[in-house]
């Protein structure tokens, strides 16, 4: 195969390759019509680079002067696709004359189906043949002009003039955006049209002795967008890392929050086991004090007081954990040890609250996959949220229950509270961001819990509960893959 | 085991707490403390001992978390009083919040701690919550014994005494209830023998004490 079928062969699918990824960016976003007209400008490439090599390997005048005729085809494609690229892609560039391109381009396209050999041109007088790229290539003997090539000139003048000035324009309007877009512009779109176009019209004047290109100078521009496109990949990437960070720093919030609701039951928590450790201490020292202290007694004071230390030391070790900022980390988990923990952290809450928390779970729960820290805060802000909920009930009807039960394949788990639930409308409101009941409120917990409960790939929703008047909040999680617990 | 008694006042302290260790520690100090403690994992599980048993002899004050399942400390403070218990409280809190602190107050009881004051506020606290009982204990059996003496007057006697007791003559109550005056200084003469006073001051004192022709309370404005 001649190295000129070969090259080309290779522009025309790098063209193809980048028509196919910009295709399918549009496909996914249709509004991105930028990506569409590349696209288009692609495909008509790899045609323009089919009919460049037939020109060069035009056995006749003839043969020669239907490949230039078929060439105003993806020409026309090129120059609108990429005239309505700049100003779609830039949204700067004067309307009129974009509109004006497109008519004499239509003119020309209309034209060039009508006259032989092609619109511009009135006759092609005889072939030559030069050595290009080590092989014999065809080129016209003196070309003919009809007075419309003045028109394609024109119009030519007018496509520079176009991005010109739409690339001034972004560039103005400052920001590092806009002008990475103008140079980016610039460079694949405007210097190899206007190469192009000089060096065709140096061609034509027969100051050049080699064949008619567009391709060649167009690689510049399949370059340039394929160089973008990955770009916008990377950003998007970037993107998402930073929602990915966004979303745990948020999750952290939360759980910060719920803590400072429950400051003062942690209080209560730690007081505990301290005051029990100062009890003892003080216990052992009226002994220490007296004749014959008793060593049995001291012992078993010691190991008391080691007991209630390491006590308070798992509702510390428990509060850090759910303060540290950390990204997910899914492991095979038994739902009761995070029920445990949020029951732990909530007990004297509710106690102070006159609110009686139970919880039911099935016996044999398989185990989940899940992050611990991350299903604690999910259900540590139901629990408060079902609290909160039935802060004006009558004493003896404050209940809050966590249930959980096996699916097929998943573990549901829910929170119902004896409230007085809230009116039908609103209950799909609840976990809009910002939406709250409550004074002290920021109505975020329950859009984290959602979003944390998503990441799990498990769903989180409030619902009217089945006995009562109350609200039951669901939220379903996946069986890890390990043996039942 | 021999621990040096660092409290003076006598009297059983009962220890609720749903909090096993520290029932467990708090009574071990106190008990180091010469205190006699008897602790109880609920409010139901003192109400029920101190309903049960023949009403405690010895003076006693109840040592209560305010926070607990079930009855509460408040909670059980009423139940006593219902029950007829007169224990004076101390409450322990983790967390004091004023408004709980106030109603125990108003409801008598003797302090309201933090869990984890010192202990010499704590024994301080106790102290003096058995000593009120103690004074408490010691007015209830004098009155009861007033109150038998009292009882002891027959009608009539009992009528010359309100006369008495609201500074009227002899004349006067001859008058009132239409009997001689020698039959009133009779009267007289044996009230103060039962009663066992000698002057009409000291009767007066005492049927107050007792609430005996108590008048009704002035409102305040």
């Amino acid at each position: 195969m001649s190295l000129v079928t070969t090259l080309w062969s290779m522009q025309a699918a790098a063209a193809l390759t980048l028509a196919v990824l910009y295709a399918v960016v549009w496909s996914v976003d249709r509004r991105n019509l930028a990506s569409l007209t590349v696209c288009i400008v692609a495909v008509a490439m790899a045609v323009t680079a089919r009919a460049e090599v037939g020109m060069m390997h035009a056995a006749t005048v003839t043969e020669y002067g239907e490949w230039t005729r078929l060439l105003y085809l993806p020409l026309f494609f090129t120059f609108v696709g990429l005239v309505l690229f700049v100003h779609l892609f830039l949204g700067t560039g004067r309307l009129w004359l974009l509109l004006t391109i497109v008519g004499t381009r239509v003119v020309m396209l209309l034209g060039s189906f009508l006259a032989h050999p092609t619109f511009a041109w009135r006759e092609i007088v005889g072939l030559r043949h030069v050595t290009f790229l080590g092989e014999q290539v065809a080129l016209a003997g003196p070309i003919v002009l009809r007075a419309w090539h003045g028109l394609s000139l024109a119009s030519n003048v007018l496509l520079i003039v176009f991005i010109a000035d739409a690339v001034l324009q972004a560039w103005r309007q400052g920001g590092a955006e806009a002008r990475r877009k103008a140079l980016l512009v610039a460079a694949g779109v405007g210097l190899p049209l206007t190469l192009t176009i000089l060096y065709a019209q140096a061609v034509l004047l027969g100051a050049l002795e080699l064949p008619f290109l567009a391709t060649p100078a167009f690689l510049i521009t399949i370059l340039v967008l394929a160089v973008e496109l990955s770009r916008g990949f990377l950003l998007n990437r970037q993107t998402r890392e930073e929602l990915e960070d966004l979303r745990s720093e948020l999750a952290r919030a939360g759980r910060v929050t719920a803590l400072g609701q429950l400051a003062s039951a942690l209080a209560h928590e730690l007081s505990q086991p301290l005051s029990a450790i100062l009890r003892n201490a003080e216990a052992a020292e009226l002994h220490l004090n007296g004749p014959s202290p008793d060593l049995d007694e001291l012992r078993e004071i010691v190991a008391d007081i080691r007991k209630d230390d390491q006590r308070a030391g798992d509702v510390i070790e428990q509060m850090r954990a759910l303060i540290k900022r950390r990204t997910l980390q899914m492991h095979p988990l038994a739902l009761s040890e995070v029920v445990e923990d949020v029951i732990s952290l909530v007990h004297s809450d509710a106690l102070s609250r006159h609110v009686a928390l139970d919880y039911v779970m099935t016996p044999g729960l398989p185990l989940v996959s899940g992050d611990r820290v991350h299903l604690s805060q999910v259900l540590l802000n139901l629990v408060i949220n079902g609290m909160d909920a039935i802060q004006s009930c009558p004493t003896g009807n404050k209940r809050v229950v966590i249930e959980a039960r096996p699916e097929e394949g998943r573990v549901e788990v829910a929170v119902t509270d004896s409230g007085p639930g809230v009116a039908p409308g609103v209950i799909d409101k609840v976990f809009d961001p910002f939406y709250t009941t409550k004074s002290g409120g920021l109505g975020m917990g329950l859009p984290i819990s959602r979003t944390i409960i998503e990441a799990h790939g498990g769903r989180l929703w409030a619902e009217q509960a089945r006995h009562g008047s109350g609200l039951t909040f669901r939220f379903t999680l996946t069986q890890a893959q390990s043996a039942v617990s | 085991m021999s621990a040096p008694g660092i409290v003076s006042a006598t009297g059983v302290v009962y220890v609720v707490d749903d909090d096993a260790s520290f029932r467990k520690a708090v009574t071990r100090m106190l008990t180091a403390a010469g205190l006699s403690v008897r602790s109880y994992a609920s409010g139901t599980e003192l109400l029920a001992h101190l309903s049960g048993d023949a009403p405690a002899e010895e003076s006693g004050c109840v040592l209560a978390d305010l926070c607990m399942p079930g009855l509460d400390g408040l909670q059980l403070q009423e139940a006593c009083a219902e029950a007829g218990v007169a224990l004076p409280f101390v409450f322990l809190t983790g967390h004091g919040d004023v408004p709980s602190a106030v109603s125990a107050m108003r409801h008598g009881a003797v302090d309201f701690l933090d869990k984890c004051s010192p202990q010499r506020v704590l024994l301080t606290s106790l102290e003096r919550a058995l000593e009120r009982d103690t004074s408490a204990r010691a007015a209830r059996v004098r009155r009861g014994q007033l109150r038998q003496r009292f009882a002891a007057l027959t009608v009539r006697e009992r009528e010359v005494l309100e006369h008495v007791v609201h500074g009227r003559m002899n004349k006067q109550i001859a008058a009132a209830l239409g009997i001689h005056e020698r039959t009133v200084k009779l009267h007289r003469n044996a009230i103060t023998t039962k009663i066992g006073v000698r002057s009409v001051a000291e009767l007066t004192t005492l049927t107050r004490e007792i609430g005996l022709f108590a008048e009704p309370r002035q409102s305040c404005p």
